[in-house]
């Protein structure tokens, strides 16, 4: 998985190449801890992003909670695959995809 | 490695040993070559100083010597030559006088009378006397002249007493008499008394005299009687132009030249008249020997051209120092000519005389030089001894030395080696020694061993109780795996007094626990609680979550409360402490054993699968709620679904469809309804195998990165199938 972040002052997008599961989701929420302070708007950028496990989505979630109490996060560019996760779980109902 | 005297050899020790001995042997060479090449240069610049300074001495010695003798001999001649020539002057004096007189008296014999002149009278012996000596046969009384010269016997015989240097004087008459005067009348008559005859005429000054008709000397004449040799200063007596006798004076040799007499062996003075005879000269044979005038050479015309230029030039003017060579020997020569008498003073001197003192100061320097050189190679003998001594000295106590200190370097090395080695065949560490602290790079390397022991043991101990830490987790971990299968209704078949319904279930977890469950339970006896759920994440986080959701679901539904708002309960309870923002996907449906109607409600969970009876396995695509524990008060629709007799529901969590093969391809929901279809029939157990086997089949050598968990219920309705 690789993770890159374009910050533009206060609102920033982050790309997220590759699978979100129980391996690689510890380290995109480290990632997230340490990148989004200061950031009020932000964009992940799904494209990539091949698939999202049930450890993605709570990283996800947690993210939502938090951009939520500030400014606010969506994603954009869900695949498929991953737009039926959100479908299944309901975080459709709850995270913004564009 | 050898052992000798407690020194171990090898090893480090050789090779240390091995470059001592180079080193030493290298200054020892250096050392053997350097004082060879001093020795050679100092004694070859002995050997050229020496031969210097004798060229030198030898140069110096013998211009000096020349000089010396040159100043010395120049003076001397001339002063000879002075002393000589007066000598001689004063004979010629005497001998003009005498001619003058004579020739006075005969000039005027008119006014003179003829007086008589006796014969030699031996009683007058010893004193000057004047007597008449004739030639034979010839009568003294008839001379024209005698009686007339006889006047003359006063002065002459004043003459004769006045002058060391006469011997005698006379005047001879060209009638064959003479009058004489000296002090040997004796000598002039024989044993009879009669007076022995005189040839006045035939003597050589007589003769010169006549023929020159001027100053005469003779060379060396034997004397008519006495037969000593003499010279004599003759002068011819004219009387009316013509030449009628001679007056001569004999030189006493003895009473002219002194020096010549007293010069002696080295330094010899000669005399050498115009005629180029030695008229004087200490020599009895050589060269310069004296002969009387008949014999006498000519040393102008010498053989050797050396002598006969110096000789002739000596006849004209002062030579200077000329070397001349006579038979191989060279002499110092000078002469000065005596300008009264026309002759040259000669002094000769050995020129080996005048090296003499050269030679010995030459012999003295070598002396001196042999001695020193002797001295000095005794002594560099001496010093090259001392030197190998030394060297050898310096070698043994050198390679004791290195031996020694090499040992003492290399002991804790190896005590340290042994130590080593016996502390990996013991297992023991490796301890630092009061022998190891040597202060330099040993120490420093016992104190690494020491430290780098140390650490292996303690990084063994670390090790020894991680792995126990691990194997007690292990333990904990596969009790907890079992506690937590234990905690999932897994005895089959689980309600054996049913015959409405078969039900099987499984769930392997990825890792030892998981967070996936199933649960099924009857809230009465006519309703049967079906759960399947999955929390997010795995492991032990997930399973603490699990067993906390499992027994809110069933506790809420055991309540009789419908699906939705079990899951609206539980989802609250969850929100309200859920710090960690787990969740979890949540399916629940509660049977009517009786009638077939399952109510259900989804949190988020995966679509059930449904079969109606003959029919076959499809999803079943209903109304979704959020996930438990995601946002507080979600609220959750319910749905119902009216199971014939027959009817089958297949319900999964994620792990199934999202199965992963090694080429990352995702199992998904169409190849799990084709392994449900493959034997959609069969009872519960023999459906679930088959999926299992599906997606064993897919996955292959794959890691299984997710719980995999299954439920399958079959409705048979009332009174069973």
């Amino acid at each position: 998985m690789n993770i890159e972040m374009i910050r533009n002052g206060r609102s920033a997008v982050i790309t997220v190449d590759g699978r979100l599961d129980t391996m690689t989701s510890p380290e995109f929420e480290k990632y997230l801890n340490e990148n989004i302070e200061g950031i009020d708007e932000l964009t992940v950028d799904c494209e990539k992003l091949k698939y999202v496990s049930s450890a993605g989505l709570r990283v996800l979630l947690s993210a939502h909670k938090r951009m939520s109490a500030v400014g606010g996060m969506k994603l954009v560019n869900v695949s498929e695959i991953v737009n039926e996760v959100f479908e299944i779980t309901r975080f459709s109902d709850i995270l913004n995809i564009e | 490695m050898k052992k000798i005297l407690g020194i171990t050899f090898g090893g480090l020790q050789k090779k240390a040993v091995i470059l001592v001995v180079i080193v030493m042997l290298l200054s020892a060479a250096m050392f053997v070559a350097v004082t060879a090449y001093q020795n050679n240069t100092l004694v070859k610049v002995v050997a050229e100083t020496r031969t210097e300074q004798q060229k030198a001495i030898s140069e110096s010695s013998d211009a000096t010597m020349r000089k010396v003798v040159e100043n010395s001999l120049v003076s001397s001649t001339a002063l000879q030559a002075n002393l000589a020539d007066n000598d001689f002057a004063e004979i010629i004096g005497w001998t003009r006088t005498l001619q003058t007189m004579a020739q006075g008296v005969l000039e005027n014999k008119g006014s003179l009378s003829q007086i008589p002149v006796g014969l030699p009278d031996p009683a007058l012996d010893g004193v000057s006397s004047a007597y008449v000596l004739c030639e034979e046969g010839v009568d003294p009384s008839r001379s024209e002249y005698l009686g007339y010269i006889a006047h003359l016997s006063t002065p002459m015989i004043a003459m004769h007493g006045n002058s060391d240097k006469i011997d005698s004087c006379y005047i001879g008459l060209c009638d064959g008499t003479d009058l004489c005067v000296d002090e040997k009348s004796a000598g002039k008559l024989d044993e009879s008394g009669r007076p022995i005859p005189f040839p006045v005429r035939e003597r050589p000054w007589y003769v010169g005299a006549m023929e020159r008709g001027d100053l005469y000397f003779t060379g060396i004449t034997v004397d008519a009687f006495t037969h000593e040799l003499l010279i004599t200063c003759a002068a011819p007596v004219t009387a009316d132009g013509e030449a009628v006798g001679v007056v001569g004076i004999d030189v006493i040799l003895d009473g002219v030249s002194d020096f010549i007499a007293n010069s002696a062996e080295g330094n010899k003075a000669y005399v050498v008249n115009d005629r180029g005879e030695v008229i004087l000269g200490p020599d009895k044979g050589g060269v310069f020997e004296i002969n009387v005038q008949s014999e006498a050479a000519d040393l102008r015309e010498s053989g050797n051209a050396e002598l006969a230029s110096f000789v002739r030039k000596a006849l004209e003017e002062p030579t200077g120092l000329v070397t001349v060579t006579i038979r191989g020997k060279a002499y110092y020569m000078v002469g000065t000519p005596m300008p009264t008498v026309g002759w040259a003073v000669l002094n000769v001197v050995d020129k080996e005389r005048t090296e003499q003192a050269e030679k010995l100061l030459l012999a003295e320097y070598d002396r001196i030089n042999d001695e020193a050189s002797e001295s000095f190679r005794r002594e560099t003998a001496k010093t090259n001894r001392f030197g190998i001594i030394l060297l050898f000295g310096a070698f043994v106590i050198g390679l004791a030395g290195a031996l020694f200190a090499v040992n003492r370097m290399v002991k804790p090395i190896r005590q340290m080696t042994e130590s080593i080695v016996e502390c990996g065949r013991s297992g023991k560490p490796f301890e630092m020694q009061d022998r190891f602290r040597t202060n330099d790079e040993i120490e420093v390397l016992a104190e690494s061993f020491d430290d780098l022991f140390r650490k292996i043991e303690r990084y063994i101990r670390d090790i020894t109780d991680i792995t126990a830490e691990k194997e007690r987790i292990s333990t904990e971990l596969s009790l907890a795996t079992r506690i937590q299968a234990d905690m999932l209704p897994n005895i089959f078949p689980a309600f054996p007094d049913r015959d409405e319904f078969d039900i099987y279930a499984t769930m392997d977890p990825a890792k030892e626990v998981g967070g996936d469950f199933y649960d099924f339970f009857l809230i009465d006896d006519d309703h049967l609680g079906v759960v399947i759920a999955d929390v997010s994440g795995k492991g032990i986080p997930a399973a603490l979550f699990m067993m906390g959701s499992k027994i809110l679901v069933q506790n809420y539904a055991m309540t009789g409360l419908s699906p939705a708002r079990v899951l609206e309960k539980v989802n609250d309870q969850i929100c309200a402490n859920n710090r960690e923002q787990m969740f979890v996907t949540v399916w629940l449906g509660i049977l009517e054993l009786s009638t077939g109607k399952l109510t259900c409600a989804n949190a988020g969970h995966e679509y059930p699968v449904l079969k109606t009876p003959g029919g076959r396995f499809e999803l079943y695509r209903d109304k979704h709620g959020f996930v438990i524990g995601g946002m507080e008060n979600m609220r959750y629709a319910e749905y119902e679904i009216t199971l014939a007799p027959g009817a089958k529901l297949f319900l999964y969590t994620d792990g199934v469809p999202e199965a992963t093969d090694t080429e990352g391809a995702l199992f998904g929901t169409e190849r799990m309804l084709e392994a449900l279809n493959a034997g959609s029939d069969d009872p519960p157990m023999e459906i679930l195998r088959k999926v299992r086997a599906g997606v064993d089949g897919f996955v292959g050598e794959a890691e299984q990165f997710d719980d995999l968990t299954m439920v399958c219920l079959a409705y048979l309705g009332k009174g069973g199938a």
